[in-house]
């Protein structure tokens, strides 16, 4: 026997503080997911940096550290947005659902009639003592999924119902896009086609989904057989036809038809002027190796190159290997929100994460589709990596809310008796 | 299976086709970079790249003493596209923003228009959408950068639509002097030196690859293939202001005061054929109609001294020296003048201009007056049988040639050889005087000059050397066209010939030069003008006058012709060319060549005891009293510049002659009060060693213009 006195052991040395710092240390829910969320967030700095070189000559006469320090602060804020949002019990979203969702329809009518015109579309709304001009869809989104996530997580039980299941949740997805869809029908479509795939993942009846396609498809095909009719060889670019003028009237449908003729009738010479820097921008790179950061000379002429185009920047600064890490990282966040899903007992909160994580995911494949060429110009933001604005508050939001059941993950891993939602119905086995 | 297996299994398909979406991705992107990559590379550089050419800067024309004759200055075009993207942008918001501010801003820079003006103007191209409208053309630097700080202008050309393209415009500081000499550099048109020196002038145009970016600013590209813009090199020419001045004006007061069509006048630097001043005076067409001219209306039209024509009796000289030199006759031999008409031929009389009334007299005295009989009776007698002889002579005295000077443009002489079509019976004897023959007046001044260089024929040169960037990188050398144009006693004589033309009793010149003090020797001549236009009748006389001075070491040779309105009373040699002429050689003679001959006769004496001030007076009392030395102000309040005397014990101020116009007395003077003395009454200074003022170049009481050289030595 030793003596007590001659050694100490371990155990018994008192427990050490923290060696991080406080706020650190109460960081919760899924380290790779905010390890994702850093990752993104120094990147989109030094990318935007990059691609705004031309912006900052143009607005700040050659002060190209406006955009730094403007994206530095976006991320910092974003990420307090995060922390705060995750500290929230994430059964409060529940109730916040409904109310944004009641919210979300005046707040579109109400910018679709009087918001600013930013590119020609009335999408943003201007809050007046911040100054900071939202896109109103963003929020109509945000708690769209929310609401579905409460919904879905409800209407179990009756879900194969067309009635009972499927018209309370096809209603607030019908409503939300179609007041998007006057301002911005890309968005809207976007919208519409994740609610599809969650409400899909959510075990809605296949065929209530494939009539809601068909249905949605009526006004698509309308515009596509519109920009084939009007379409007009040599002068579509300078002229446009009187019938083509005419639609025009009818708000922003001739955007629209214009759209869909350049994706489809773009020979590689004749390609919008976008299109074709974004091209330029990605056969700059190479497959392994880009040009190196900061080095990125397309973003001198592609418009819009910090934003809808930030990926054929990463492309030809980073190389193929870089876009395919982005993607890799996407998908690593994807993989990582439905990991929460599955150890997530309840329903509402397992939803949640899914429904916001497949909405984020996607915004990115459709940013990058657009990058890279296989779908017209939209207007979506790379999450967490395009330059910061309204959008990317409303994304950390997303993960904040993500984060939030995270935490309750491991509340429940590490805790012997499950932290029990004060609201939330568990969700029975069928 | 239960739902929540359910909905985990289909999110790991949702899963699967987002990364199979992910796959088409990069697969698209892949497609794009090494498929099209090439391709799209290319567009980028064809899009954004452009290969610039840098135009050289044209080099400058300095005259002999470092004067810029012609030389370039950039200046500016500016267009406005109205079709800009970012002056178009959101319905001409900034357009109308800034229209009104630009408006006055362009009033207040220009001024030709006033801002409502502008704003019209502007506002109606904007309305047009005018893609290229031509705003300003010609503006200088200065002007150019005021605008550049404008509204509107500032945001750079993408938004405001303004380009610039630069533009070198050629400037000749001096205007007319020596104007048509120097020549035109335009892109179509280029006369004179400025073509003569074209390929050195102009240098070579660099190009280089730049890449437009944001704000239309041009970045040159890296390792993109350039060549090097070489500069034009500067030509110095061998013309001095001084005597171009002194040779145009006299030109141009006899012009106006006879109302002469045109003329020009040459000075030569006899030893080495440089050519010091060249002036060509005329009216163009539209001033020739009218029957009084305004003096300003004479201007550098053309280069007569290049044209060749018909010399009349400046070709004397040349007659002479053939006769002379192949021992024909002597300076004595008699020749029979006939009253100055000779009947040739039944339809060809030679007459001689003046009416003097003389028969027997020697070859020398017909030679001083001129007489065209004498001159054809002469080459008659001696060449009829073999007019070759006579040709021969005069090929070996270049009067068949051009006289080579380096300046594009001289026309050939018309000379007509025994034998060929233009050969008649008549040829000879007119010949001999003047006539059925041209040349230029550059010829008859290169032989005149080949007569003061002791017959050794001196080509005329206009450039002395070239430079680059300041550095000399070729000279140009005297060239000798005929070392020996005849034999010494030939020389002698016809120089006593020349001499007597203008000092003899006989001579035609001899009221020119009554009390010259110094020698000339020349010829006079008058001609009939006859060219496809005019014709005998029309009484147009070409008055000329050739020589050298001072005739016993010679200088300079001069030539000057006159062509004079039809029927001009005063048309003589000796009274139209002459006297531009004589105004030449005093005045080059009182700057040139007096001082330096009066100059080497100054000796000078170390003068140790007495201490001597010259200069400043008040700089010399404040001097004195501050070491309590007694003077006495000789000089009073009349004069701040004073020479001092010791005088017995007492220090003296004497008045110093500070007068403009003439030259003061520099020595033991200061170099400060010298150079200020000087530089006050327009002089340049060109100093040479320390102390105090030894000697100077132009000596104390002598008639100074502005711009003239003046050389002291210190000691």
């Amino acid at each position: 026997m030793f003596k007590r006195t001659t050694d100490i052991m371990f155990s018994e040395l008192p427990q050490l503080k923290d060696s991080g710092s406080a706020l650190l240390a109460k960081a919760k829910g899924d380290r790779f997911i905010w390890g994702i969320v850093i990752l993104l967030s120094l990147i989109s700095i030094l990318v935007v940096y990059s691609a705004t070189g031309s912006l900052a000559y143009k607005k700040y006469h050659g002060n190209t550290e406006f955009f730094l320090f403007k994206q530095v602060a976006f991320s910092c804020v974003g990420l307090l947005v995060i922390y705060f949002l995750h500290q929230v019990n994430y059964s409060f979203f529940s109730r916040l659902a409904t109310y944004f969702i009641i919210a979300a329809v005046p707040l579109l009518i109400y910018t679709w009639l009087f918001g600013a015109k930013i590119n020609d579309g009335s999408r943003w709304l201007k809050i007046p003592i911040i100054n900071l001009t939202i896109q109103t869809s963003d929020f109509a989104r945000l708690a769209l999924f929310m609401y579905l996530a409460k919904v879905l997580s409800k209407k179990q039980e009756v879900i194969k119902d067309f009635k009972q299941g499927f018209l309370p949740i096809i209603t607030p997805v019908i409503l939300i896009c179609g007041f998007i869809f006057p301002a911005n029908l890309s968005n809207a479509m976007l919208t519409g086609a994740t609610a599809l795939l969650i409400m899909y993942i959510g075990r809605v009846s296949i065929k209530h989904i494939l009539l809601t396609i068909g249905v949605a498809m009526i006004p698509i095909a309308l515009i596509v057989a519109v920009a084939i009719v009007t379409y007009n060889g040599n002068q579509a670019e300078t002229d446009k036809p009187a019938v083509a003028e005419k639609i025009k009237s009818f708000g922003r449908f001739g955007t629209w038809v214009k759209r869909v003729q350049d994706f489809r009738y773009a020979t590689d010479s004749a390609a919008p002027y976008q299109r074709q820097q974004a091209n330029i921008a990605i056969a700059n790179g190479s497959i392994l190796f880009g040009v190196g950061p900061g080095n990125s000379t397309a973003s001198n002429y592609l418009p819009q190159a910090y934003n809808d185009f930030i990926f054929a920047i990463i492309i030809e600064e980073y190389g193929l290997l870089g876009g395919a890490f982005i993607l890799f990282i996407y998908v690593l966040f994807l993989y990582r929100c439905i990991r929460i899903y599955k150890k997530f007992p309840y329903a509402f909160g397992a939803f949640l994460a899914l429904g916001l994580s497949f909405t984020l995911v996607i915004q990115a494949l459709a940013n990058m589709a657009v990058s890279v060429g296989w779908v017209p110009v939209t207007g979506v933001t790379l999450p967490l990596v395009s330059m910061g604005g309204s959008s990317y508050l409303f994304t950390c939001a997303s993960i904040g809310i993500i984060l939030s059941v995270g935490r309750n993950v491991e509340k429940l891993e590490g805790a012997t008796t499950p932290v029990v939602p004060k609201v939330e119905p568990v969700v029975q086995p069928v | 299976m239960d739902i929540k297996d359910d909905i985990l299994s289909r999110a790991y398909i949702s899963l699967f086709v987002i990364i199979g979406i992910c796959l088409f991705i990069i697969g698209k992107a892949a497609f794009i970079q090494q498929s099209q990559g090439k391709y799209w590379r290319n567009l980028n550089e064809t899009l954004h790249q452009k290969t610039d050419t840098i135009i050289a800067e044209r080099g400058t024309i300095f005259s002999e003493d470092g004067k810029m004759l012609s030389t370039s200055i950039p200046e500016f075009d500016i267009y406005i596209d109205f079709a800009a993207e970012g002056l178009r942008a959101e319905k001409g918001k900034k357009f109308y923003k800034n229209i009104d501010s630009l408006s006055i801003e362009l009033n207040d820079l220009f001024g030709d228009y006033t801002a409502m003006e502008y704003r019209k103007i502007l506002v109606g191209e904007y309305k047009k959408k005018t893609r290229y409208f031509q705003f300003k053309k010609h503006i200088n630097y200065t002007e150019f950068k005021a605008l550049n700080t404008f509204h509107l202008v500032k945001l750079g050309r993408n938004t405001s639509g303004f380009i610039v393209e630069v533009k070198n415009r050629r400037l000749n500081p001096y205007g007319n002097l020596a104007f048509r000499t120097i020549g035109l550099a335009r892109d179509s048109f280029k006369v004179g030196l400025e073509l003569s020196y074209d390929s050195l002038l102009k240098g070579i145009s660099g190009t280089r690859t730049v890449r437009y970016i944001a704000g239309g600013v041009a970045v040159p590209v890296e390792d993109a293939i350039e060549t090097e813009t070489q500069n034009g090199k500067d030509i110095v020419t061998t013309i001095d202001v001084l005597t171009q001045e002194i040779t145009e004006n006299a030109l141009h007061e006899m012009l106006f005061k006879n109302q002469a069509q045109y003329g020009c006048a040459v000075v030569m630097e006899t030893k080495t054929g440089k050519i010091k001043a060249i002036a060509n005076l005329g009216l163009d067409s539209a001033a020739l109609l009218k029957s009084f001219n305004e003096k300003s209306e004479y201007r550098e039209i053309k280069n007569y001294a290049l044209y060749a024509t018909e010399p009349g009796s400046t070709f004397k000289l040349a007659t002479m020296i053939t006769l002379l030199d192949d021992g024909k006759i002597k300076t004595t031999t008699p020749v029979d003048l006939q009253g100055g008409l000779w009947q040739f031929a039944p339809n060809a009389t030679v007459t001689d201009a003046e009416a003097h009334g003389r028969g027997l007299v020697s070859a020398e005295e017909a030679f001083e007056l001129s007489s065209n009989v004498g001159m054809a009776k002469m080459i008659w007698n001696n060449y009829a049988n073999n007019p070759s002889a006579y040709i021969n002579k005069l090929h070996s005295l270049r009067m068949d040639t051009v006289s080579g000077i380096d300046l594009v443009g001289e026309r050939k002489p018309i000379f007509h050889k025994p034998g060929t079509r233009g050969w008649e019976r008549t040829t000879l004897p007119w010949m001999a005087h003047g006539y059925n023959v041209s040349v230029t007046p550059l010829q008859t001044l290169t032989l005149y000059n080949a007569v003061a260089n002791n017959g050794k024929m001196m080509k005329p040169y206009l450039v002395s050397s070239v430079r680059n960037e300041g550095v000399t990188v070729k000279e140009f050398q005297p060239t000798v066209l005929n070392e020996k144009i005849c034999n010494d006693s030939a020389l002698a004589a016809v120089r006593k010939c020349m001499i007597g033309v203008c000092h003899s009793s006989f001579g035609t010149a001899k009221k020119l030069f009554l009390n010259n003090p110094y020698l000339v020797a020349g010829k006079t001549g008058t001609s009939f003008v006859v060219d496809n236009k005019i014709r005998y009748s029309d009484k147009i006389y070409q008055s000329s006058f050739a020589g050298f001075f001072p005739a016993d070491n010679p200088q300079y040779t001069c030539i000057v012709i006159v062509v004079n309105k039809a029927s001009s009373p005063m048309h003589f040699g000796a009274e139209v060319a002459g006297p531009v002429f004589k105004e030449i050689a005093d005045r080059l003679y009182t700057t040139y060549v007096k001082n330096s001959r009066s100059n080497q006769d100054i000796k000078y004496k170390n003068d140790a005891e007495a201490v001597s001030y010259n200069g400043y007076k008040e700089d010399a009392k404040y001097v004195l009293n501050k070491v309590n030395v007694k003077y006495q102000d000789n000089a009073g309040l009349a004069s701040d510049w004073v020479a001092t005397n010791i005088n017995s014990k007492a220090l003296q101020f004497n008045t110093l002659n500070t007068q403009k116009q003439s030259m003061p007395q520099l020595k033991g003077m200061n170099l400060k009060d010298a150079v200020f003395l000087c530089e006050e009454m327009g002089l340049k200074v060109v100093a040479k060693g320390k102390g105090k003022v030894k000697d100077q170049s132009i000596i104390e009481g002598a008639k100074i213009s502005f711009g003239q050289v003046i050389n002291i030595g210190l000691n």
